[in-house]
């Protein structure tokens, strides 16, 4: 899952998360379709700012996919969060109530 | 000490053990981004709640625990409420 700044406009947020797709597809991961969550309120202010996009996809990782991901991601100043949780094998796509639940988002 | 092992509770009324919810609905994997239903487990103030006042076992108040972090860290959650 991965919060992108309010400042860019829906098809930047989707080129930022292309940038992360071909990322983690070139290190040999398979990558999901993202699930966007659109803008949202934040619960807590993050550098001044109280709204983000979020996004969720999951992705199966190679090798290097993760460290190549992560240093990605911290050094993208367009994402403000992001955080990549591993699933249990068990784990099944049933649809939040008004969103959807994914995983292991970046 | 160690008088009041077994024997009715103290207080009067009796504990009956109501069963977690988790495991009452059979769910393996508590959601970070369910954090509707995370809220439940969380005081008006965004604090955890006890273990004694979700009724949480031990395993799932555990996993209640670690998604509430991850949804906080995520901003979907609030680390405090009313500052």
């Amino acid at each position: 899952m991965l919060i992108v700044i309010p400042e860019l406009d829906e098809e930047q947020v989707g080129n930022t998360v292309g940038r992360f797709r071909t990322i983690i597809e070139r290190t040999g991961g398979e990558a999901g379709e993202p699930n966007h969550w659109g803008r949202r309120k934040l619960a807590y202010e993050i550098d001044h700012r109280t709204d983000g996009f979020y996004v969720i996809m999951e992705f199966t990782a190679g090798e290097r996919t993760l460290v190549e991901l992560k240093r990605i991601l911290r050094v993208s100043d367009d994402v403000l969060r992001h955080t990549i949780v591993k699933l249990p094998p068990s784990y099944a796509h049933k649809p939040l109530p008004a969103e959807e639940p994914e995983e292991v988002p970046a | 000490m160690g008088r009041r092992r077994g024997g009715p509770p103290r207080g009067g009324r009796p504990v009956k053990s109501k069963p977690c919810v988790f495991c009452k609905e059979d769910i393996a994997y508590v959601d970070y981004k369910d954090y509707n239903m995370l809220r439940r487990f969380v005081s008006d103030r965004g604090k955890i709640r006890a273990r004694r006042v979700t009724g949480l076992c031990p395993q799932h108040q555990r996993e209640a625990a670690t998604s509430i972090k991850r949804a906080r860290e995520m901003a979907l959650l609030p680390y405090v409420v009313g500052r």
